[in-house]
């Protein structure tokens, strides 16, 4: 049953909307200028990651799997990382009322 | 579960049109907000795909952390700053983006590039399917232990510190000496220079915002 | 969170080795994360509590964490622990001691830094220690998942103390930067790390990703090379992946920056060195070209921009970018004489650079600046920091005859040795170049007039130590500049130790055997 998959979708098919997701995330980091989008930009990045990683478990490691787990390490690892950015966000946003990464120039680049 | 071939295909095209334009969307819609729910919306389809690739486990796990965590948390901080905001024009902006978005492409072409013309060691052995749960299990308390524990300090760190950064505060003084603290650097912002307040008082500034220039 | 006392092998130690864990490896972050734990745990307590036994618990689990790494050298026999998770080598032993030293002098120069600002202690020391446990784990990681887990480990703790400071834009603002590009700098990681673990077709272990690569020579180990290199070079802040660095620095804790210029560099070497020189032996060429590449744009823009800063932690942040392309010299090397010059520029980097912080912490509790030009004139009221942060700065600057002159040629010895002139050239010529801002900084300090001295100067306290915290500050204070001294008349020793610490590496002698091999064949 599951023997079909392979054949049907190519796992390129996969590696291709993983790049798509990938590039995405890119180029909302470079040119997003509200932070909180910058911070979806980059789960957007690892969502192509994991996409990635799911596709080479299932087509090159069926029986073992370790892709999977290391997909559910990135999960766990995101969910931590937006919890940090958001209260670094919040702080920020209490000093200085502003979500504009253009304006976050205490600090020269 | 079985689903056949070309039903298969079929999920996998719609799932994957809704993950590339909802993605699109996440970073180019004006309205913040509805970048968020689309954000939602390309993660369930990604889990989506995680089923058709027979990882329940995951999907699940998808679902419940992504959907329901990372995303609630988003627009709860989306809405805790969501201040209309005039965004002063910068010069040269569209430039940079179509710039920045050549680059992208010319990655996106490398990335593809190299997907398809590396001999994957396709096909691998036979996936296990449901039985996917259990060796997940199996490799979390076997060769995966060392990194499995380490998250767990991962997350209770970044909880505790998630707390300490956003809370309103209680204390703000300093606490062997008693004497008020701002909570800010020690070396204070150039322009207000500390002639007059000899430490090691640290004088309490009237405003947490500090502006160099 | 549901296992973390089998992670501790005092508990559960009979339990994990009947599985043949050797969960002894990992005996030293046991250490550190008990006193995490505790540190939490009397926290409980209230802020008097933490401020009085968070102190004494860090200093138990630091140095419990030293003792047993001492008792890791050499050993013998090798095995890899929890199922080829975790190697401990003895590069992983030295970096991990680097790691553990400087996360212990931090917190000794810190105490009365976040107390003065009016932060919360134990939490301060909870994350530091679980920034600590992150690079320690980096340092021995043997597997892309482990390395992923604890890389991050450090990272986010590392956001979280730069943002320590809430109330001041300037630190949320810097957290929010490092987060930012560090988060990116970890996706783009997985990205590579997802390509090497199709490319081996479902393994994870960095041998398997080693033998895979071998075979290999398709565009997607070199896409992955790239990926990779670009955390590593992020981790160790080298130019063109070190716009973060002067910011960060800047804004976060000048405690946290000290913890940041060497416990996590030293980590981001050890990555380097696992990753790089154990798994991609057969782009040796390609990636050696890529790091002198970064290595001579970091000695250059690094020492060059410092010489224009008017802030000295900002100084401190560029100088550190262009010592980490000094440090690079021994990792493009790739000779026995590189790693070991890596190790001991390392070790000696600890000491002098974490002299200089506590020389500048002092100053700025005391002044609130940290403004070169308000150093003119301290040393009539301060002879203890001048005379430390000179000789410290004289040894970054690599003057004979501290610990960092002889680190520094030990470094362009080996680079030398191994025909890398134009390596070797160039960092002579920076290091000239760094002396020039180094002794101007002195200078500043020695040689003014007494009605030359800046305001802040002229308004000086008079020194005095008894304000709980300081003491520790003062201890550290002075062991780094006694050793960052006199380390460099009696670095014999130092140099055994870091030769044994590349001897006693299975996979640099690997390597170091199969590239001796190659010409000759």
């Amino acid at each position: 049953m599951s023997l079909e998959l392979p054949t049907t979708v190519p796992l390129q098919a996969y590696l291709a909307l993983a790049a798509i997701l990938f590039c995405t995330g890119v180029w909302g980091l470079i040119n997003s200028r509200n932070a909180v989008r910058v911070l979806m930009s980059i789960e957007l990045m690892l969502n192509a990651v994991n996409i990635n990683l799911m596709a080479f478990s299932s087509y090159l490691d069926g029986q073992l799997i370790r892709g999977q787990v290391f997909a559910i390490f990135v999960i766990t690892v995101a969910a931590a990382e937006a919890a940090v950015g958001l209260a670094i966000l919040l702080s920020l946003y209490r000093n200085r009322e502003t979500v504009d990464m253009e304006r976050f120039n205490l600090l020269r680049w | 579960m079985t689903i056949a071939s070309s039903t298969q295909f079929l999920c996998f095209a719609a799932l994957s049109a809704a993950v590339a334009i909802g993605a699109l969307g996440v970073v180019l819609l004006p309205n913040i907000v509805y970048s968020a729910f689309l954000l939602g919306g390309v993660f369930l389809s990604v889990a989506g795909l995680y089923l058709l690739l027979n990882a329940s486990f995951v999907a699940a796990a998808q679902v419940l952390v992504y959907v329901g965590a990372v995303n609630v948390l988003i627009l709860f901080a989306i809405m805790l700053v969501n201040k209309k905001e005039a965004m002063a024009e910068i010069p040269g902006l569209a430039l940079r983006r179509v710039l920045s978005g050549a680059v992208c492409a010319g990655l996106f072409v490398l990335l593809l590039r190299v997907a398809f013309i590396t001999p994957w060691a396709t096909p691998g052995p036979e996936p296990i399917g449901d039985e996917a749960t259990i060796r997940i299990g199996e490799h979390l308390f076997s060769d995966y232990l060392l990194p499995f524990e380490l998250a767990s300090v991962l997350l209770l760190m970044a909880m505790i510190g998630a707390i300490v950064l956003a809370r309103r505060d209680v204390l703000s003084a300093d606490i062997v000496t008693g004497e008020p603290a701002d909570q800010g650097l020690i070396e204070k912002s150039r322009t207000p220079l500390l002639l007059e307040t000899p430490a090691p008082a640290s004088p309490a500034m009237p405003t947490p915002v500090l502006e160099k220039r | 969170m549901t296992l973390a006392a089998a992670a501790d092998p005092s508990t559960a130690v009979t339990a994990i080795t009947s599985l043949q864990l050797n969960a002894g490896a990992i005996a030293p972050e046991a250490a550190v994360l008990i006193a995490m734990v505790a540190c939490l745990l009397v926290d409980l307590a209230g802020e008097k509590a933490a401020s009085r036994w968070v102190p004494p618990l860090c200093y138990g689990g630091l140095g419990g964490a030293l003792v047993l790494l001492a008792l890791q050298w050499n050993a013998s026999p090798l095995e890899p622990a929890f199922l080829g998770s975790f190697l401990a080598d003895n590069l992983a032993v030295a970096f991990r001691a680097v790691v553990a030293a400087s996360t212990l002098l931090s917190l000794l120069i810190s105490w009365r830094y976040v107390e003065q600002s009016g932060t919360p202690v134990g939490e301060y020391a909870a994350i530091l220690l679980a920034a600590t446990l992150g690079a320690m784990f980096l340092c021995g990681s043997t597997d892309l998942v482990s390395i992923f887990v604890s890389l991050e480990t450090l990272s986010v703790a590392s956001y979280l103390l730069s943002g320590y400071m809430k109330r001041d834009a300037r630190s949320s603002e810097a957290a929010l930067k490092y987060l930012l590009v560090g988060s990116a700098a970890a996706a783009v990681f997985l990205y590579g790390a997802s390509l090497l673990y199709g490319l081996t077709g479902g393994a994870t272990s960095l041998e398997a990703v080693g033998l895979a690569l071998q075979t290999s020579t398709t565009p997607v180990a070199a896409l992955a090379l790239v990926f990779v290199l670009a955390t590593v070079a992020f981790k160790i802040a080298a130019v063109p992946f070190h716009q973060w660095t002067p910011d960060v620095y800047e804004g976060s804790p000048t405690p946290v920056v000290a913890f940041l210029s060497v416990g996590s560099k030293a980590a981001g070497f050890a990555l380097a060195l696992r990753i790089l020189v154990g798994c991609f032996e057969g782009f040796e060429t390609q990636w050696k070209l890529l790091f002198t590449v970064l290595a001579i744009l970091s000695m250059v823009l690094g020492n060059v921009v410092a010489l224009a800063q008017t802030s000295m932690k900002r100084m401190l942040a560029y100088s550190s970018i262009g010592q980490a392309g000094f440090v690079m010299i021994g990792l493009v090397c790739g000779t026995e004489d590189g790693y070991a010059a890596m190790v001991l520029y390392m070790a000696a980097y600890l000491f002098m650079n974490l002299g200089a912080f506590a020389c500048i912490i002092l100053f700025s509790l005391r002044t609130g600046s940290d403004r070169i030009s308000d150093y003119a004139g301290l040393y009539q009221k301060d002879p203890l920091i001048t005379l430390g942060l000179s000789l410290c700065l004289l040894s970054l600057g690599g003057i004979p005859p501290m610990l960092g002159f002889f680190g520094k040629i030990y470094l362009f010895f080996a680079g030398w040795a191994d025909h890398q002139y134009l390596l070797v050239v160039v960092g002579l010529v920076t290091s000239v170049v760094s002396i020039y801002y180094y002794i101007s900084v002195i200078k500043m300090m020695v040689v003014k007039e007494p009605q030359e001295a800046s305001d802040v100067v002229k308004a000086y306290p008079t020194p005095s130590w008894n304000i709980a915290g300081l003491q520790p500050l003062r201890t550290a204070l002075i062991t780094c500049v006694v050793v960052t001294a006199v380390g460099g008349i009696l670095s014999n020793p130092l140099f055994n130790w870091a030769s044994s610490a590349v001897a006693g590496t299975p996979m640099l002698q690997r390597v170091l055997a199969s590239s001796a091999a190659l010409p000759i064949g």
